[in-house]
């Protein structure tokens, strides 16, 4: 029986601890890994957002994102940033990334407790379950998965973005420019960035607003008003991420770019 | 008024009874870690549903009429004693509150997840919430030797309710079972217990200062453990307002960390 055994994975062996105080040794400790932890997230979240406008100067025209990039170059804003995001993304990762069970049955634990809970808004005809339903666990469990999808991609994509800005190994010089970014998105890399959009579009969202909770300012607001908020800001970037995608692979042209007389 | 309202049970009255009763089927786990011949499963049972039928009703029928054996807790059979907590479809919640008619046909019940078996639906919340108890020393710690005499020391109106709200946790444990923290790891005082922190650190009769709460709270065992899953406070029968309690603790490891000292 499948079922039973499940159950039972899920009980509780050994006895409750007893007696022993909790106390934190290194309690100050803890304090900083976790404003770190979701500091470094909130920082990311804030970076990703003006990450976003500044692709977005490609709806403007091929020469203002090239005039914008080279500022940035110029003004020596793009090169630290390079390192500073990559450092704040290793941070997070191993600090935010502590949270997750480390042990398979842990995981598992925590993924049937979270999709009995979600599921159980579909095997209730009433009552609690549909005036209180409870998704967040699951949606939990993908903020873990889209984690895992942005390390991968999002590497991938830091250490490109370093090579163009700090070499001549793309395009025609060193730094960032609109030809070779629109040729490499073109060649392929649109199918990698794309997921990448989501993921982090999603997790980023869905981080806030648990940030939100966890430290006070979201429990003023209802549940319902938080995660229509939540969903505000992730579908306007995810729009304007689709669009600047679509620009990058050269599928469309420029739909602005008649607002600075340029030509695509 | 009282007149509309009569009738209006009248006619629900009316409509039940029209309707032909459904034919429950229930999945009860089994299991008895006491007699080595028992082994893990599930059991259906079929009830005729009657009107108004919680699920105390319904296992008590159970017992009655087809198992005489089957095992689940219940004492006050409304909402007060704690004892009833099961997975309802999926949902920890008090059995004695659930009624049949929120549920489809098919109900299929399992002990809370996270707590020690006792036996089928039953668990041991009692030695948890001891255990817990005695690690967050969960009891006011006097900063004066008592004075019969002396006029009780008067507390703010505002305080007094928001103390109230935090003791009104029954201890039924299906916070502790839908958190998928507590699901994860043993160590962490999960939401009764961080509940039940703040209970005392309000307290101004408490003797505690800042330095000893904040080494109770700042841990993983203690509110970091917390990732804001939110399923606590969506189960608590009781409605606890729990998230706020967990922001109110994590302000005041902050202001810990900033302060230090006493
Ligand atoms: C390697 C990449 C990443 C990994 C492995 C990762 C992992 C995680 C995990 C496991 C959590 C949940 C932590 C918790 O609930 O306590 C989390 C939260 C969060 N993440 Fe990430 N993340 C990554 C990248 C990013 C990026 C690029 C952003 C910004 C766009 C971001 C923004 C956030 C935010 C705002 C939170 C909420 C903070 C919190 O709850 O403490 N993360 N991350
Ligand atoms: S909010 Fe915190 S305590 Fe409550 S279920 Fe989620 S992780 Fe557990
Ligand atoms: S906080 Fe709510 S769910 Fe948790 S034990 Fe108390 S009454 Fe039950
Ligand atoms: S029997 Fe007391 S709470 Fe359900």
């Amino acid at each position: 029986m499948r079922e039973a055994t499940r159950v039972i994975d899920r009980m509780r062996t050994d006895p409750p601890p007893r007696g022993s105080r909790i106390t934190a040794p290194d309690g100050r400790k803890q304090v900083l890994y976790e404003v770190l932890a979701s500091g470094s997230g909130a920082v990311l979240a804030v970076f990703m957002w003006g990450h976003m406008f500044f692709v977005a100067s490609i709806l403007l025209g091929t020469r203002t994102f090239d005039t914008i990039a080279q500022w940035m170059e110029h003004v020596y804003v793009a090169q630290p940033t390079v390192f500073i995001v990559l450092a704040l993304f290793v941070l997070h990762a191993v600090l935010a990334g502590r949270k997750v069970p480390a042990q398979l049955r842990e995981r598992k634990r925590a993924f049937a407790l979270a999709s009995d809970l979600k599921q159980s808004t579909r095997r209730w005809t009433g009552g609690d379950a549909l005036t209180r339903p409870h998704a967040e666990s699951w949606i939990w469990i993908w903020q873990v998965r889209s984690a895992l999808l942005i390390g991968i991609l999002g590497s991938f994509h830091i250490l490109l973005m370093g090579l163009d800005i700090f070499s001549d190994l793309f395009g025609r010089m060193e730094g960032i420019e609109a030809v070779s970014s629109m040729a490499r998105t073109r060649a392929g890399l649109v199918w990698l960035y794309l997921p990448l959009l989501i993921a982090v579009e999603f997790h980023a969202s869905v981080g806030l607003l648990r940030l939100a909770v966890k430290w006070g300012p979201g429990n003023r607001l209802s549940r319902r008003t938080l995660w229509r908020i939540e969903h505000v800001i992730f579908w306007s970037f995810i729009g304007l991420g689709l669009l600047v995608l679509v620009v990058l692979a050269g599928w469309i042209d420029p739909p602005l770019a008649f607002l600075t007389g340029d030509g695509p | 008024m009282s007149e509309t309202s009569a009738e209006q049970v009248a006619s629900t009255e009316a409509l039940v009874a029209e309707r032909k009763p459904r034919r429950l089927k229930f999945r009860i786990f089994r299991y008895n870690p006491q007699d080595p011949n028992s082994e893990p499963r599930m059991q259906e049972y079929r009830l005729e549903e009657t009107p108004f039928m919680t699920l105390f009703i319904a296992l008590n029928r159970l017992r009655e009429e087809q198992e005489a054996d089957l095992q689940f807790d219940f004492a006050c059979r409304s909402a007060v004693c704690g004892s009833c907590g099961m997975l309802v479809n999926g949902r920890p919640t008090l059995a004695c509150k659930t009624l049949t008619s929120d549920l489809p046909r098919v109900i299929h019940l399992h002990p809370l997840p996270s707590f020690q078996l006792v036996g089928d639906l039953s668990v041991d919340t009692g030695s948890w919430f001891r255990g817990m108890s005695e690690r967050v020393q969960a009891w006011v710690h006097e900063r004066a030797p008592f004075d019969p005499e002396a006029q009780e020391e008067r507390m703010d109106d505002e305080l007094a309710q928001a103390i109230y709200e935090s003791d009104r946790c029954i201890e039924c444990g299906c916070c502790v079972a839908a958190c998928g923290v507590a699901a994860t790891n043993d160590e962490f005082v999960a939401p009764a217990g961080m509940n039940r922190i703040a209970r005392f650190m309000m307290d101004p009769r408490d003797g505690r200062g800042r330095r000893d709460w904040f080494d109770v709270i700042s841990s993983d065992e203690g509110v970091f453990g917390c990732i804001g899953l939110m399923a606590c406070q969506d189960v608590c029968p009781k409605e606890l307002p729990l998230l706020e309690v967990y922001a109110y603790l994590r302000r005041k490891a902050l202001g810990g960390w900033f302060l230090g000292g006493k």
